[in-house]
């Protein structure tokens, strides 16, 4: 709600050029700093950590882009990663298609998945798409058990041979070290959330906001709230299909925990606390949730324990989240009387 | 032979698609009333077959006090869970809803992992490995009771809500919130109400599917997602489509078990709820009888 406001009242503060810039510039030096660190540090923990935060920051924008500015609140995200991970493994080891090839087909198959079960339940309600979603992801994890002709069952498929890529000039990239997985995984993620970024702020953004407010309005302005759903989950299955591609790679195995709810949990988490359609909200929240608790050395049932309690608390006492709590006090503020007025 | 070997596969989808029904009903009741979907649904299920082991393998009570407690025991936890938790949500906030009871069932699964683990318990009862064969036909005594019970709680809930006054209330509020509260009925009871009988139902058809399947921490999760199918094709919030639904379900696997690869068996479930949602998404008995 207060999400639109802010598009209104900032016409007002007038120094938008300046902080324009000074967000591009911090924003670039964040990026530099980020692509510095393995020429910095060789501690693979750091690395691994990098590439988890850029994998999950990747499905946790995704979900954002459906459930915090469409609205719609979906559990399939974890099906898209899972299925674009599986289809650009068997590509690969199967039918010798490159890594590249693969993460795009994988890609793509998520998107069709994505626009069959959309389609499908939007017909009916956001609540039967809740429930679709959440369904569809049990079923990919009990198809990549139960069909062990395509899968390979609960084993999974291990070795999944190190990628390379034809460098301009004749040179030869070969993926193999954890510092070219923090690479090609980081580059992934600046391109996806770059897309994001893109989709937002731009006129499909805020008509996916404008549906997810009150979306018969929306459609008596002419907007199609089928169309724009539909747009948001199948650019957010793309962008969890191919991570899951080149997600598995560096692992070098997949196997059914790939669909695991723990991701669909960690990225609901990252979407709440960090505030459902806030941009830069989510994307901090994906960094801090990712290393936070693996320093804290939690183990996982506990962590996830801890995760429900926030999920809980999130929303009994914040439903807006992290950033919907911080747009709310810039709204007060703004809407105080200034108080050298008369 | 062949003839037999058909009626053993439907009997046995018969008694899984009545357990299917129990959760099913609770789930759909608990929508119909609340407009929320409680998915931690499939946790209370656990919990109740958690609860009924504890209480035969370490307190050593018998099948039927067991069964009696560990319903009881659900239906104080639904009253506990509206009072702390549902309570304070409105019909609108349906996402808010879903997360709720997504972070509670978090809680109460990792939490059953971290106490108990993840190890299969097997609940040992006087009727373990007795069977009651006619004819050719042999059906496990432990089947044939939850068959009984899951059957006797369905009347109970169709007596409930279509012969008493506090069922008339229930379906009420379900149709028309507002108006229930502008004729004198409070919401609030009757929502208590509907989460404690809702969770209830899941609670006994824990316990009673405990001596039949392994019990551990994260059986809930696997059950609930076909139930979330079944009150989608039996149409979201209607009692009976949902069980109906449930029972066509339970044969249906059954009776593909017997021939096809499991993953049809699982993937039915998904791929009816996609059909019936393109051709009629109103759910096959769709919302003009609703609870």
């Amino acid at each position: 709600m207060s999400a639109d406001t802010k598009a209104g009242l900032r016409l007002n503060t007038g120094s938008q050029p300046k902080v324009g810039a000074l967000r591009a510039l911090s924003i670039a030096l964040a990026v530099l700093a980020l692509f510095a660190i393995p020429k910095l540090t060789g501690n693979e923990y750091w690395l691994a950590l990098g590439v988890s935060f850029a994998t999950m920051s990747v499905l946790a924008g995704g979900l954002n882009l459906v459930y915090g500015y469409t609205g719609l609140l979906s559990f399939a995200q974890v099906g898209f990663f899972g299925i674009g991970g599986y289809a650009a493994a068997l590509l690969v080891i199967e039918r010798d298609w490159s890594l590249w090839a693969g993460v795009a087909a994988g890609g793509g198959l998520a998107t069709v998945v994505g626009l069959i079960i959309g389609y499908s339940s939007l017909r009916l309600s956001r609540h039967a798409f809740a429930i679709v979603s959440l369904s569809f992801a049990l079923l990919c994890m009990i198809v990549a058990r139960d069909w062990v002709e395509l899968t390979r069952g609960a084993m999974g498929i291990p070795g999944l041979p190190a990628p390379s890529m034809n460098l301009p000039g004749g040179m030869r990239w070969r993926i193999v070290q954890p510092a070219d997985f923090y690479y090609l995984l980081l580059g992934f993620a600046l391109f996806a959330h770059a897309l994001i970024y893109l989709v937002v702020t731009s006129r499909l953004g805020r008509a996916m906001r404008a549906i997810k407010q009150n979306e018969p309005l929306a459609q008596s302005h002419g907007l199609n709230p089928l169309a724009y759903k539909l747009l948001a989950i199948a650019l957010s299955a793309l962008l969890a299909g191919m991570v899951g591609g080149l997600f598995v790679f560096y692992l070098t195995i997949v196997d059914p925990s790939i669909f695991d709810f723990y991701y669909t949990e960690t990225m609901l988490i990252m979407v709440i606390i960090g505030g459902p359609g806030s941009f830069w909200g989510v994307l901090a929240s994906s960094a801090v949730l990712t290393a936070l608790p693996d320093l804290l050395r939690f183990t996982t049932d506990l962590r996830m324990v801890l995760y429900g309690v926030v999920l809980i608390v999130a929303m009994l006492l914040f439903p807006g989240g992290l950033g919907g709590w911080l747009q709310r006090r810039r709204v007060a503020r703004w809407r105080r009387p200034h108080p050298a007025a008369p | 032979m062949d003839l037999n070997f058909y009626a053993q596969l439907l009997l046995n989808g018969i008694v899984i698609g009545v357990i299917y029904a129990l959760i099913a009903m609770g789930l759909s009741l608990i929508f119909g009333v609340l407009e929320i979907v409680n998915f931690a649904h499939g946790e209370f299920y656990m919990l109740g077959a958690m609860l009924a082991y504890f209480l035969t393998a370490n307190w050593g009570f018998g099948y039927w006090p067991t069964i009696v407690i560990v319903t009881a025991v659900a239906a104080a936890l639904g009253y506990v869970l509206y009072e702390a938790l549902l309570g304070s949500l409105r019909g609108e906030s349906f996402e808010r809803s879903i997360l709720l009871t997504l972070g509670l069932s978090m809680v109460l699964q990792n939490g059953a992992v971290f106490l108990f683990t993840t190890t299969p318990k097997m609940m040992a009862t006087g009727l373990s490995y007795s069977n009651i064969i006619v004819g050719e036909l042999r059906l496990a005594l432990s089947r044939l009771f939850a068959l009984g019970l899951g059957l006797a709680a369905f009347s109970a809930l169709y007596l409930i809500l279509y012969y008493t006054r506090v069922g008339k209330a229930m379906r009420g509020v379900a149709q028309n919130r507002d108006a229930a509260l502008m004729v004198g009925i409070d919401p609030r009871a009757v929502s208590r109400l509907a989460v404690a009988i809702g969770i209830g139902l899941s609670g006994l058809a824990g316990a009673a599917l405990a001596p039949v399947y392994a019990v551990h921490p994260l059986m809930g999760f696997s059950f609930v997602f076909k139930a979330f199918a079944i009150i989608i094709i039996g149409g979201l919030g209607n009692i009976s489509g949902a069980a109906i639904a449930a029972v066509m379900l339970g044969i249906l696997e059954s009776l593909i078990g017997g021939f096809l690869p499991l993953v049809l068996v699982d993937a039915l479930a998904f791929v009816s709820m996609i059909a019936v949602l393109l051709l009629r998404p109103q759910g096959l008995f769709g919302r003009g009888v609703r609870v």
